[in-house]
């Protein structure tokens, strides 16, 4: 009977860590996959591994959440050990409202940590700035910028200030564990107030001191939400690249980066627990022996001005080592305002990095490359404040409405030259139409992707969408400008109407097929991953994404349908007051010409503007795979003009219409 | 002609408006042995914090040697204390422990190990440098921390409560050795403990506090002889106390009878409070005595029976070696020298009846009373 009860015990054990250990050590088998599918196991390699050390923006992002988290744990260990022991030292009366209010971020949303303290900077920067124009109006000696963004700085005291509680949470039970009388002791036998924390507090709340560094370390490592409100567009720490990466989907280098991260948090667990068993078995090592053997001095007496020389020398050491410290995060906070720079804001996977780390070597002017996953994300982003970018790439729509709001520069065409490449096709667009703000940084069209295993015979209407014949095999594309979209194209409507009852048409043409159960659910990223797997015949989604998936998947193909379709043109432009205008027009310059575009059509898989690259491309892929590229492929990248024709761009929707596709979009429940 | 050492005038120490201490004068002399002894919450602890500089006085003032050292911390005063529950260091060995003082005060190596061994063998801790505080008995460790005090030769050792957490015979032999080394290194011990026993046998002078205030001041003989007023007579050993009026001097009536005692210097017919330890009665056949009363109650205590009598309504307790059945009558007699009058006192009719006599008798002879309560008493 015991031995049945305890196989069962044994059971539920193992399968309690398997959901456990289950994600990671998936996320860590296919960060070793040869294919770039996170499904499909096509074969062991290092390969990802060794793009991570090549990937420049997560290299720099290891760097910044390395270089956050270290300074945050350390200035926050010390600050919160020492607020923990003044917590201690009040009365009971305040010590525990005090204790409770202190505890209140640890439980409290991040979001709302986050935005906070997004408002504050804010606040502050704008007390500033106030100031330094007053102080710079009345003298001249000192000239003190007059303003300040989120960055490093800002970076780094959110993460000390959500670090604290951290350490006083774990630092105060092991000084209610300690004689409180061993103070009064220390000082009784005549140490000063910093002898008694060093030579009997400390090591008393020692074990309290460093797993409270370490969790502190840990959540700053861990922090994306803080982190995300308080960096600003200069800096980027590993959460937020990776969470601007998963914009198309979880790539392989994040499993190799998230492996690599859970390796080194499980090393350095080890390591600490080593060390302790280490040092307890020390411990016990010396007391065998000392009780052995007897105590013979062997240090002469020191005199005592030697004594004083050594505090002098110990203080001096304090001191500069605390200076450098000051210094390095100063310098390190500064560093990018010394030197030439431009912040861009673009989507996850979108450059060959390659590209940036030319332009520096070329221009010397350093690129703050990040990213967001969506237009209304960037658009929010702006309308906050939080985005202190130089330049960004938003779709054709929401161009226009940035271009209404007056948040856009008129771009200097005489520093972009290679403007002149662009293809006249691609010039004066809707969204754009006198060609003052934007140039062209890459382009698509919306199809449908689908297995040919699947489904009978070529498909080349949009009608497949809403057939049920598919019922449960069909996957709707998560956005409502899209879904609608493909609705109004198959019933021969415009897909920018404003006409009510038409896109009440369109609603009720998705409604009655999600009835049916055509659907199987509302996919963005994970369109890649279903589709991959081979479990969904149907889905709408971009040409470029399709080729990716083309590499995990051999039976996909991809349709304009005849309708026609949306085409999309993301385009390079510079936000209003952007503080570095010259660097923004050089970046823009540097993507618009021949060879950039043909790296970056490489990379991405998605069309370009700039007519050099379309002709010089197939000669630049033979040479760069050393084989034909195929003309069915090409016609994917780059949609030729006689399908272009058919196909019509989004432009920006009254508000009106705007809340009616909101609502109708709510009300369907797929 | 002593020295005076250390002077506490006028002090009050007040928490949030509950008062610890009300106006404490205190002087102690060079090389004097002085126990501060009360029940708990009595201020005694508040006092030796005072003199520690771990607390300063709401008001007053406290002297060492002549200098105000108010505003003087703890590190900077030539005092050590040996704390209630030792406060020995559990990161550091014996050894490391009593040099703890030494090192801070960079006294160099040499010296350090000359001196702590020599302050180990004084304590008796010789060979057990390199022990852990937590592989000490209680005992063992109430030495370390005498030594770890010692050590630094301070002109003032103050001991709160030592020997609270040791057993009975611990102590016997401690108070013992605690004297000794007092005498032997020549310094100032104030010493506070809620044991009357112990500050009788140890003491060159007792302070008997209560509720923040000091009821007398003595040597042992003086305390335990003439008790100022009935806390006193009380705290200190066993009494009876009646209700008296003092007819003239050498004059006293207790009952209606009158006794012949050594006090005067009372106004006539004063009342007063009427002293008589239970060993200071004789008992004597019912008509030969002076009162006569009815046995309620007989203990065997070894030496002697504590036997319970009830002499009209009142309860007295009388230690002798006769043994006398309960329900008997007896009479007793008193020596002038039996008798101690006192003034009536706000502590007048509280203590000296025994018609509870098991209860109170217990507490009082109770060695292990929680120290820790006096502790939480008059720090928070």
């Amino acid at each position: 009977m015991k031995s049945r009860r305890s196989v069962g015990g044994r059971f539920l054990i193992a399968l309690t860590f398997l959901f456990l250990y289950a994600p990671i050590v998936l996320l860590s088998v296919f960060s070793f996959n040869a294919g770039d599918s996170s499904v499909v196991w096509k074969g062991f390699s290092i390969d990802w591994y060794v793009k991570l050390f090549q990937n420049r923006l997560i290299m720099e992002s290891v760097y910044t959440t390395l270089l956050v988290s270290i300074l945050a744990t350390v200035i926050s260990t010390v600050a919160g050990t020492f607020a923990a022991i003044g917590l201690f030292g009040l009365k009971r009366r305040w010590r525990s409202p005090l204790m409770t209010v202190g505890n209140i971020p640890t439980v409290n949303a991040d979001i709302v940590t986050g935005v906070s303290m997004c408002l504050l900077f804010a606040a502050c920067f704008q007390g500033w700035s106030v100031f330094a124009r007053w102080l710079n109006g009345v003298q001249d000696v000192v000239e003190l910028p007059t303003r300040l963004t989120l960055g490093f700085t800002t970076l780094l005291l959110a993460h000390i200030a959500f670090d604290i509680p951290y350490v006083i949470l774990n630092v105060s039970p092991k000084l209610r564990q300690m004689d409180k009388n061993l103070i009064d002791a220390a000082q009784d036998l005549g140490c000063t107030w910093m002898q008694t924390f060093r030579k009997v507090i400390l090591p008393e709340i020692r074990p309290g001191v460093v797993s409270g560094a370490l969790i502190a370390f840990t959540m700053s490592v861990d922090d994306f939400v803080i982190s995300y409100f308080t960096a600003g567009s200069s800096t980027s720490t590993l959460a937020m690249t990776i969470y601007g990466m998963t914009k198309k989907r979880v790539s392989p280098e994040i499993n190799a980066v998230s492996t690599l991260l859970f390796v080194t948090v499980l090393a350095l667990l080890v390591l600490s627990n080593v060390l302790e068993a280490r040092q307890e078995k020390a411990a016990q090592k010396k007391l065998m022996l000392q009780k052995t053997t007897e105590y013979h001095p062997v240090k002469p007496p020191r005199r005592a001005p030697a004594v004083t020389k050594r505090v002098w020398f110990r203080r001096a050491v304090a001191l500069v080592s605390a200076a450098a410290l000051l210094v390095v995060t100063f310098a390190l906070a500064t560093a990018t305002s010394a030197q030439r720079v431009v912040n861009v804001c673009s989507w996850g996977e979108y450059i060959d990095t390659d590209l940036i780390t030319q332009f520096e070597e070329e221009t010397g002017i350093r690129v703050n490359y990040q990213t967001v996953e969506s237009n209304e994300t960037l658009y929010s982003l702006l309308k906050s404040g939080g985005g202190d970018y130089d330049v960004i790439v938003p779709s054709d729509y929401m161009i226009s409405q940035l271009i209404e709001e007056d948040m856009l520069e008129e771009l200097d065409y005489s520093q972009i030259p290679n403007f002149s490449l662009i293809g006249e096709d691609f010039k004066h667009l809707p969204y754009d139409p006198e060609n003052k703000y934007t140039v062209p940084y890459a382009w698509g069209t919306l199809g449908i992707i689908y297995n040919t295993t699947m489904v009978d015979g070529e498909i080349t209407s949009w009608e497949a969408m809403f057939d049920e014949k598919y019922a449960g095999q069909v996957l709707l594309i998560n956005n409502s400008r899209d879904a609608l979209g493909i609705a109004l194209m198959y019933l021969g409507y415009s897909v920018n109407t404003t006409d009510e009852e038409e896109i009440r048409q369109a609603y009720q043409l998705l409604s009655d097929a999600n009835d049916k159960g055509v659907y199987q659910g509302k996919v963005m990223d994970e369109v890649f991953q279903v589709m991959e797997g081979g479990n969904a015949a149907i889905a709408a989604y971009y040409a470029g994404d399709y080729l990716t998936m083309l590499e995990n998947n051999e039976d996909l193909a991809f349709v304009v349908p005849e309708e026609g379709s949306n085409w999309f043109v993301d385009a390079m432009c510079v936000l209003k007051g952007a503080r570095h205008y010259d660097e923004a027009m050089a970046w823009i310059n540097f993507m618009a010409s021949t060879d950039s575009c043909l790296a970056n059509l490489d990379f991405i898989w998605y069309g370009t503007a700039n007519t050099e690259a379309i002709e010089q491309y197939p000669a630049y892929y033979a040479e760069a795979y050393g084989e034909e590229l195929d003309n069915e492929t090409f016609r994917i990248i780059q949609t030729p003009p006689e399908t272009l024709e058919r196909c019509e761009m989004y432009l920006v929707l009254p508000k009106e219409t705007r809340d009616l596709y909101k609502d109708l979009w709510l009300s369907l429940g797929v | 002609m002593p020295k005076e050492l250390i002077r506490l005038s006028d002090c009050v120490v007040k928490f949030d408006d509950e008062i610890i201490l009300d106006q404490l004068n205190l002087y102690i002399n060079d090389r004097e042995f002085l126990t501060l002894l009360g029940p708990s919450g009595c201020g005694k602890t508040t006092t030796l914090r005072i003199i520690g500089g771990f607390l300063a006085p709401t008001s007053g003032d406290v002297f060492f040697d002549g200098q105000r050292i108010n505003d003087l911390p703890p590190n900077k005063r030539q005092v050590n204390t040996v704390f209630q529950k030792y406060a020995l260091f559990p990161h550091l060995n014996v050894y490391e422990n009593v040099a703890f003082g030494l090192r801070i005060a960079k006294v160099p190596d040499g010296e350090v190990h000359q001196r702590v061994l020599e302050m180990l063998e004084i304590v008796n801790l010789k060979g057990f440098e390199k022990r852990s505080i937590s592989a000490l008995s209680g005992g063992q460790q109430q030495r370390v921390a005498i030594a770890r005090a010692l050590v630094n030769r301070p002109k003032v050792l103050l001991l709160d409560e030592p020997l609270g957490a040791l057993d009975m015979r611990l102590r016997k032999d401690m108070q013992t050795e605690l004297k000794r080394i007092q005498q032997e290194l020549g310094i100032t011990f104030v010493y506070v403990t809620h044991d009357q026993e112990e500050a009788l046998a140890m003491s060159d002078t007792v302070v008997v506090m209560d509720g923040g205030r000091i009821q007398q001041i003595g040597t042992p003989e003086d305390i335990y002889n003439e008790p100022k007023n009935a806390f006193v007579a009380d705290f200190i050993g066993e009494s009876n106390i009646i209700d008296g009026v003092m007819r003239a001097d050498g004059v006293v009536e207790i009952f209606s009878r009158r006794f012949q005692c050594l006090d005067g210097g009372f106004a006539p017919d004063e009342p007063v409070d009427v002293v008589i330890r239970p060993e200071d009665v004789d008992i004597v056949s019912a008509d030969e005595g002076q009162l006569k009363g009815t046995v309620t109650q007989v203990t065997f205590k070894g030496v002697h029976y504590d036997t319970i009598v009830d002499f009209y309504g009142f309860k007295w307790l009388i230690q002798t070696t006769d043994y006398c059945p309960v329900d008997s009558h007896i009479g007793i007699k008193i020596d002038p020298d039996g008798i101690h009058v006192m003034k009536k006192s706000a502590y007048s009719g509280m203590f000296g009846d025994y018609s509870s006599y098991s209860e109170e008798y217990d507490e009082i002879g109770d060695a292990t009373m929680a120290p820790g309560e006096e502790d939480s008493g008059d720090e928070e």
